[in-house]
């Protein structure tokens, strides 16, 4: 994902803010990391450039 | 079964099937493509959301369309499809893995949005008018937006009210692999648009598929 994205993305559970935390990247393109929930706590995965952004009951 | 498991199941189904699927839908739906054309006739939109994007051939024909375009499918299998898509045909988008119920997106982002065979998969009643007030609250009151959803219209049904089935999508080498469907009647839909936070701007029948052309929800507490 593009760095840019964080404009318009948020928590799927009450749609704060989220905080981006990166392991990997390639120019502004995010390839692993996760994005974190300011109020919630929830940890989302960045995986292969890809946010897993599914609320926690309907992942693995 | 409770509310969450067939929203689950269609995510497991569809990365079962991602990559027969998507080699199975090559070309944009022609209602869309006028949608998006008569949206577009005076400028570009600045940004465009694909709900249920599948293998990308929306986001495809949004990125013409739209300075920035985002895809959200709940299978990461379809999203995928759609990376490879992008790469081959050099068209630029975000891609979000999320459910339609619960969208991780910012209010009023999108004044463009396609959201084409996707709800009919949604469970229970809820479920469906939830994903319908997330498009509301994404989609700017001055943007528009085209739902459409599998209809008892469709010559593959002999039923007049909507009902919940499944359907068989076969693998290559005869494996069938089972999808959760709601089946709208036409007034059912127009009655979940209307219990929605959407304004309906036209609804219609069209190739046994319901269409409804809307727009998004006024700003809240501003």
């Amino acid at each position: 994902m593009k760095e840019s994205l964080m404009d318009i993305l948020c928590d799927p559970l009450d749609k704060s803010e989220l905080e981006l935390e990166v392991d990997e990247r390639d120019g502004d393109e995010i390839l692993e990391g996760r994005l974190i929930g300011t109020v919630t706590g929830e940890v989302y995965p960045i995986e292969d450039g890809i946010p897993n952004l599914l609320p926690p009951d309907m992942r693995d | 079964m409770d509310g969450d498991e067939p929203r689950d199941g269609v995510r497991e189904t569809y990365d079962r099937i991602a990559s027969h699927f998507a080699s199975t839908r090559e070309y944009p739906w022609p209602e869309v493509e006028s949608f998006v054309a008569d949206s577009t006739e005076s400028g570009p939109a600045a940004r465009a959301l694909d709900l249920g994007c599948g293998n990308g051939r929306h986001v495809e024909l949004l990125s013409a369309h739209a300075d920035e375009v985002v895809g959200l499918d709940v299978s990461r299998g379809l999203l995928d499809e759609a990376v490879a898509r992008s790469a081959e045909r050099g068209f630029d988008a975000g891609l979000v893995q999320g459910d339609a119920s619960r969208l991780p997106l910012a209010d009023d982002a999108f004044d463009l949005a396609v959201y084409v065979a996707t709800i009919h998969h949604l469970a229970p009643r809820a479920a469906r008018v939830a994903s319908l007030n997330e498009l509301a609250r994404v989609l700017d009151a001055d943007g528009r937006a085209v739902v459409s959803a599998w209809s008892t219209a469709h010559d593959t049904f002999d039923r007049e009210d909507g009902f919940d089935t499944t359907v068989d999508w076969t693998l290559p080498g005869g494996e069938t692999v089972p999808r959760f469907y709601h089946i709208y009647a036409p007034d059912e839909f127009d009655a979940d648009l209307d219990a929605s936070d959407l304004a309906v701007v036209e609804s219609t029948v069209s190739s046994g598929n319901c269409y409804a052309v809307v727009a998004g929800a006024e700003p809240r507490g501003r």
